[in-house]
């Protein structure tokens, strides 16, 4: 166990500087946009904090799968923690690309497919927070949890087919037909290092978490025996 | 195999008979559709200009949170009177029991909309009897009740019960939605059949997708 703290503790500087080192890049490194101007810098951070928000949902559709073939309550925690942790990164990506969205498109918020989907998703994983709190019996929360992520996931691929099927306005980087934002070399590093340090602090935040949810559900455990104990013999007399 | 269709058969003919006996859902059901038309009417002023666009997504929207009732109820008998334990040792395999619910559930959208949709066409002096339109409606309502089925199983056995089957059932629902609402108001409009097939497509692996993976993780959800 001390070794493990000792492991995270090393992880947990190594993301510092990361991440340090990403924002370092993003503001020295990186050149200006010659059309969006400054503005285009939140796009390292926009497009990384997206990664991490799907990567989080896969985490916890997989942890889901797992939880419910090999049936060790480990999975649970991390799942919960993944779906937390992935919810707060949509939250940035989406706040992030509004404010970029507001002076380049003139408008904070459009329907295009890439946004939908990920408002959705969001969405999806607000649902899974709530159901959760909606179980008291712990295995059965954890069940739940696993059958939700797993269906969760699985209609998001979805949502965007469906969202793109409409049309879209949305800069495409990876995989487009569109050369619509044009990146010099040094800005594809800085994105590759902005990804790169959001994956390794999503990797810190997910272990600092499930070693914290793990133990809330101890206690909760706990607190459920020691309940009945008091409790049982009262109802008894 | 045939024990299983058996199993099935009788679980839906056991809901439907019950429901036919009280028909408190199918009237709610109905009344609560109705309702939902008189608010569109206002809300958002039919005129006969726009009402051709966007008569099919009225129509949806109406099926879909009549829907959600008869949802919110699908389980609630078996959860009230505890006879979940009893439902998954009567049957070969548990999967039927989610094919049972899901049948009565799409037959019972099945049910409001062949009541809503001779209704909107008097009302609004439009015919929608369109064959390509209630495909749609039919496709529409199996995948809505493939993925509701599943929520509403776990809904049904959480604290907030029938608050939380919307919130966790739209957002998953959401390329439905889109797909019916597209796919519908194109054959409406007389759109070409190119721009409507990618939305049937759609509306098919979406079914199909949800339907497995329910099949799979069901067990998970009525287990006790």
């Amino acid at each position: 166990m001390s070794s493990e703290n000792k492991k995270l503790k090393i992880l947990s500087y190594v993301v510092f500087f990361m991440v340090l080192g990403a924002f370092a890049m993003v503001l020295f490194y990186a050149p200006i946009e010659q059309n969006m101007g400054i503005v285009q810098k939140v796009f390292f951070f926009h497009v990384s904090a997206a990664w991490i928000g799907m990567l989080a949902f896969l985490v916890a559709a997989v942890c889901g799968i797992l939880y419910l073939t090999k049936k060790r309550m480990i999975f649970d925690p991390i799942a919960f923690s993944a779906v937390e942790i992935g919810l707060l990164f949509t939250a940035i990506a989406n706040f992030s690309g509004m404010i970029w969205a507001k002076p380049i498109w003139n408008t904070w918020w459009t329907w295009d497919p890439r946004l939908t989907t990920m408002t959705i998703m969001a969405f999806t994983y607000i649902g899974y927070l709530l159901l959760r709190r909606g179980v008291d019996n712990p295995e059965k929360r954890a069940r739940f949890g696993a059958v939700y992520a797993i269906i969760g996931f699985a209609s998001v691929p979805l949502t965007f087919f469906s969202s793109r099927l409409l049309r879209t306005i949305h800069p495409t980087i990876f995989g487009g037909d569109t050369g619509d934002m044009a990146m010099t070399s040094a800005m594809y590093q800085t994105m590759a290092a902005g990804i790169v340090a959001f994956t390794v602090l999503f990797a810190a935040l997910l272990w600092h978490r499930s070693i914290l949810a793990a133990r809330e559900m101890e206690i909760d455990a706990l607190r459920a025996q020691t309940e009945t104990l008091e409790f049982g013999e009262v109802q008894d007399d | 195999m045939k024990d299983w269709l058996h199993s099935v058969r009788t679980l839906v003919w056991k809901d439907l008979l019950q429901e036919w006996r009280s028909k408190d859902m199918l009237t709610a059901m109905f009344a609560f559709a109705i309702l939902t038309l008189f608010i569109f009417n206002y809300a958002m002023e039919l005129s006969p200009i726009n009402r051709a666009e966007i008569a099919a997504g009225i129509i949806w929207v109406v099926v879909v949170f009549a829907g959600t009732l008869g949802l919110n109820r699908s389980f609630t008998a078996e959860q009230d009177q505890g006879c979940f334990d009893a439902l998954v040792m009567a049957v070969p395999d548990v999967s039927a029991i989610y094919f049972g619910k899901m049948l009565t559930n799409w037959l019972v959208m099945l049910f409001v909309s062949v009541l809503i949709v001779p209704i909107y066409s008097l009302l609004y002096n439009q015919s929608l009897f369109n064959a390509g339109f209630l495909l749609v409606l039919v496709l529409g309502a199996w995948c809505y009740s493939a993925a509701g089925t599943l929520i509403a199983g776990m809904t049904v056995q959480t604290r907030m019960r029938d608050l939380l089957l919307p919130i966790l059932l739209f957002p998953i629902l959401m390329p439905v939605n889109m797909a019916v609402v597209k796919s519908a108001s194109g054959i409406l409009t007389a759109a070409p059949f190119e721009d409507v097939q990618a939305w049937l497509v759609l509306l098919a692996a979406y079914g199909i997708i949800v339907t497995t993976v329910s099949i799979m993780v069901f067990e998970y959800v009525i287990r006790e």
